[in-house]
Parts: structure tokens; sequence; C-alpha cells
């Protein structure tokens, strides 16, 4: 085999644009979060103090805090936290383990797929005609669906993707101790993927904790604190956006803060979690 | 110059074993994939608590025949068996079949250590807890003797409640038989169990065969010659989807007598 040095000399070069590039462009990826995350904390903090958690929104002009805001956000994005596992979940397994190429299998995966990319504003419209408007009224509930809708389609894509990552043999060599399949996918592969589900539920998380659009239609928001779901309910994105708004600097701080909550509580709850599910050493 | 007529040597040559001693015999099986006739009338007899090795090229049904034998297929839309497989003097291809107690008589070890994402404890527990109640005294000591029968309980006595993930792969593949006899079954199906392991986990797994053979019937597909010599009664030779020879393991490799199992176990192909 005949080396050409020229040739070696060119694809030596080639590979150092290469990675030069994609150093380059990471730099810029990351000094961008940087700048985000240096705003949050720099402007954030200021609004941070004790009356943030026991008091809720006030007048301008008034001291306040977001309590009913950050309750109404915690209940919302729990109880859609739970439809969305659940049924995000259970599509999920069904896609991977019974509905194989067959056609209907099919037609939900793309639909699946479709409703990943809806946006936002869309789910909250969808539920404003099916859960606001016939009640006549706005509330917690329909908010939590509107994110339960946004967070299901990432919980099943990504549960059906981990779960076809397990071996066909994990699989086979359950059945091949008698057990039934439903307890195979029940006690061995979702124990196996549940790194993964755990990953596409954080995501899930993450993506609905800083949604305004789909709340301002369905919760709206609500000057009080509240723990009723029936009725509106504040939360933290919609406080943000109003907050922001104002002309007043006492609420804007506050949304700063609020912001910096956000961010904060995504970070505090994917350490915890991982925490919990750390892999068994290998 | 007049050549005396050597005799053609036989296409087929299929002994029979003793009807008392079979435990599972495979008449006139036929298998598809979808429209690929993969097994082609397939008769074979498995003795009694002995081992049976199926050996072959690759692609030559080998594996095939294993999972007719515990319907693993039937998992499968568009697989299908034709003919017969009797467990017993009882047919199990017949439909209405309880798919799971049939498992639970016939384990299996695969080619690749397949270890639950579960302790070790939980791992051998796993099929027990699916058949019988046991309490806690009972469950631990099928697990101590399941893993002792499968020369691993030395190595993991310490750790039971650690993951079974951590475990080097023969010792995984150990685990794997010790969950499979954890249930009692009366046959063994291990489909290739030494070829994802190194020489000295090889050696060890082999040596579990050996400490079992006498218990249970035992089918092993493999496509190591030495290994089914060392460890098999019967062996069976496979090719294009038939059975070309089966006989005693002692006569099989040093007098074949098929055309095609002499050139395969000489090694001028495979």
């Amino acid at each position: 085999m005949a080396v050409s040095a020229p040739h070696v000399a060119a694809r030596r070069l080639a590979n150092i644009l290469f990675v030069g590039f994609c150093g380059a462009v990471t730099v810029i990826a990351l000094g961008a979060l940087a700048l985000i995350l240096w705003s949050l904390v720099s402007q954030g903090i200021a609004g941070m103090n004790l009356d943030l958690f026991t008091k809720s929104t006030p007048a301008a002009g008034t001291p306040g805090g977001l309590i009913n805001a950050i309750v109404g956000s915690v209940m919302m994005s729990a109880l859609a936290m739970i439809l969305a596992l659940t049924i995000g979940v259970l599509a999920g397994t069904w896609l991977s383990e019974y509905a194989g190429q067959s056609r209907y299998g099919e037609i939900v995966r793309f639909l699946n797929d479709v409703l990943l990319s809806a946006p936002s504003i869309l789910i909250g419209l969808f539920v404003y005609e099916g859960l606001v408007f016939p009640f006549k009224t706005f509330s917690g509930l329909a908010g939590a669906v509107a994110l339960a809708l946004l967070a299901a389609p990432v919980i099943t894509r990504t549960t059906e993707d981990v779960l076809k990552l397990q071996p066909i043999a994990l699989r086979e060599s359950g059945v091949a101790l008698g057990s039934p399949v439903w307890h195979v996918i029940r006690s061995i592969l979702w124990r196996g993927a549940a790194s993964g589900i755990l990953t596409g539920a954080l995501l899930a998380f993450a993506r609905i904790s800083g949604e305004t659009a789909p709340l301002l239609f369905t919760a709206l928001n609500n000057q009080f604190f509240s723990w009723d779901m029936t009725h509106p309910m504040a939360s933290l994105p919609v406080v943000i956006f109003q907050d922001a708004l104002t002309p007043y600097p006492d609420l804007n701080r506050l949304a700063w803060a609020g912001a910096l909550l956000i961010a904060a509580s995504v970070l505090a709850v994917t350490i915890i979690a991982r925490a919990f599910s750390k892999e068994p050493k290998r | 110059m007049i050549a005396l007529a050597k005799p053609e040597p036989p296409e087929t040559s299929i002994a029979s074993i003793e009807a008392s001693r079979v435990k599972l015999s495979v008449e006139d099986l036929n298998f598809y994939y979808g429209k690929t006739h993969a097994l082609k009338n397939v008769s074979i007899p498995f003795e009694r608590n002995a081992v049976t090795a199926l050996i072959g090229p690759s692609g030559c049904g080998k594996s095939t025949l294993l999972r007719t034998l515990n319907r693993m297929y039937a998992l499968y839309p568009g697989q299908k068996a034709t003919g017969r497989i009797m467990l017993d003097g009882e047919d199990i291809l017949r439909p209405g079949v309880n798919l799971s107690m049939l498992r639970a008589r016939i384990g299996m070890v695969f080619q690749k250590p397949t270890p639950f994402p579960m302790s070790i404890f939980d791992n051998v527990a796993f099929g027990v807890r699916l058949y019988e109640p046991l309490g806690k005294a009972e469950m631990a000591d099928r697990v101590e003797d399941s893993l002792r029968r499968a020369a691993l309980w030395d190595e993991v006595k310490d750790k039971l409640a650690t993951s079974g993930l951590g475990l080097s792969g023969g010792q995984q593949q150990r685990l794997c038989v010790a969950r499979c006899i954890a249930v009692k079954p009366e046959i063994l199906l291990l489909d290739e169990p030494t070829s994802a392991l190194d020489p000295i986990s090889s050696a060890k797994l082999e040596e579990t065969v050996t400490q079992l053979r006498s218990d249970y019937t035992i089918v092993i597909v493999t496509h190591n010659l030495g290994q089914a010599a060392r460890l098999s009664r019967h062996t069976g030779f496979m090719y294009l989807g038939e059975l070309v020879e089966f006989g005693q393991t002692a006569g099989m490799f040093t007098k074949p007598v098929t055309s095609r199992a002499s050139d395969y176990i000489t090694g001028r192909f495979g």
C-alpha cells in the first residue's frame, strides 16, 4: 500500500478544522447558557426573601411574594406529571411491546410525534374549548390537563425508545421461566428501562414547568392564595409574564425571582431524581 | 479392470433410543419463519437425564429446533411449527397447551447472559415466585441450593443483595443457569451457552453442566465440537434444516456414518 504524503497532510488539516469548528460551536452554545444563567441569578437574587414564600402576589407598590403562584405551579405540575406518566408509560409500552409494525401502531406513533411538536398555545386552546368553556370557569384542573397533554407525548416517545433498547433475549429469558409477557414487562423491562423513562419524565417536567401559553387559557391566574383546583389558579410562568410587563420595578423584581425559582427547582428535581436512580455498578 | 463397488454412504442416519429412556421426542417437525421453511421433517429423540448435543453450521436450524421445544417461537406471529413434540407422551404442539406451565418445566439458557436488572437473590427467586408461594426460609434455601448446583454459590454468597448486572460474564451465565434450575424444570435447553464466554468461564460452565446432567434432560446447541464431545451422550448433526445424522456421540465423532457429518466433523466445511 502506498502512502501519499499530501493526502495524509490534507486529512490531518481536515481533522483539525473539524475539531476546531465543533469546539467553537460548543463555546457559543455554552456561552449563551452562561449569559442566561448570569442574568437570571444576578437579577433574580435581589428578589429572594422570606416574603417570596409567605405572601401572595401584591398590587404594585405593596409588599408581596409568590406563594400563591408557587403552590399553583407545584399542584398543577404534579397533577400533570401524574397524568402524563400514567398515559405516557402505558402508551410507550404498548407501542414498543404490543403494537410492533401494525398499522394502528404506526398511526399512533405518527400522531404522537405530531403532538410532540404541537405549539403549546394550540394545546391551551383545545383544553379551553373542552374544559373551560363548558364549565364556564377557568380552573387549575384545566391547567393541569393542558400541561399533561404537553408532557405525555415526550414520555410516550422516550418510554418506547428505551424499552426497544432492552435486549430481546431479556424478554425471552423472562418468558422462558414461565412468566407471562405482561409480568416480564412490569418486573423486568420497566426496571431495566427505569432510568431512561425517568430521563423522559424529567425532560417533560422541564418542558412544562416554564410553559405560559397553555395556562393563560386554562388556569388563568389568581391574585390570591388558593388550594382549589376547580377555580382559577396562579402559576409562576403566568405571574412572571404579567409582572415582567408592568412598569413597576418591585413587580419586575418579583418576576425575576420567579424565573430563578423555576430554574432552580428544575435543577433540584433533576439532581434528586438522578440521585435516587443511581445505576448499579457494572 | 473391475472396480469393487464400494457401498455409497447413506444420505441420513438416525439412530433410535429405547422408548422407555426417551423424555422428549420430536416427530416429523416442520418449522416456518413466514414462508421460509426452516426445519424439514425433523425427528429426534432426547434421552432422559442425559445430554444431547445439536451441532451443525450456522443457519442449519439447531437454535430453531431448540426454540420449538419450549415453544418460544409462539411469541412471534408468523412463526409456525407442524408435527409433534411428545413430552412424557403428551404433544406440546397441540393448541391449548398452557405455555407458561410448559416453560416452567423446560428451562432455557441463552447465548448471551441475560441477568435481570435486580439483585442476585431476586434473579434466582424470580421464576420460583411465579409458581410457588415459598416462605422466607424456604426461598433462601431454594436460592442457595440453585446457586450451589450452578457452581456459583461460593462466589456470590456474600453479595446476594447486590445487582446481578455487577457479575462477570461467566458468573452471569451461571446465574442464568441457577435461575433456570430454581424453578425445578425437567429439561434444560442451552443455546450456545458458552459462545460469549472466555475459556476459563466456559470450562466452569461445562463443569456445571456435567454436574447437572444426571438429574436433567439437557439439550445443548453448540459450535464447539469439543464441547459436544465432552458433554453429550448423543449428538445430532443438522444441515440446511434437516437432521442428517443422530447417534451416540462417541460413535459419531470417531466414525460418522454420513459423508456430510463426516465432512463437518473433520473440518472440511462449517
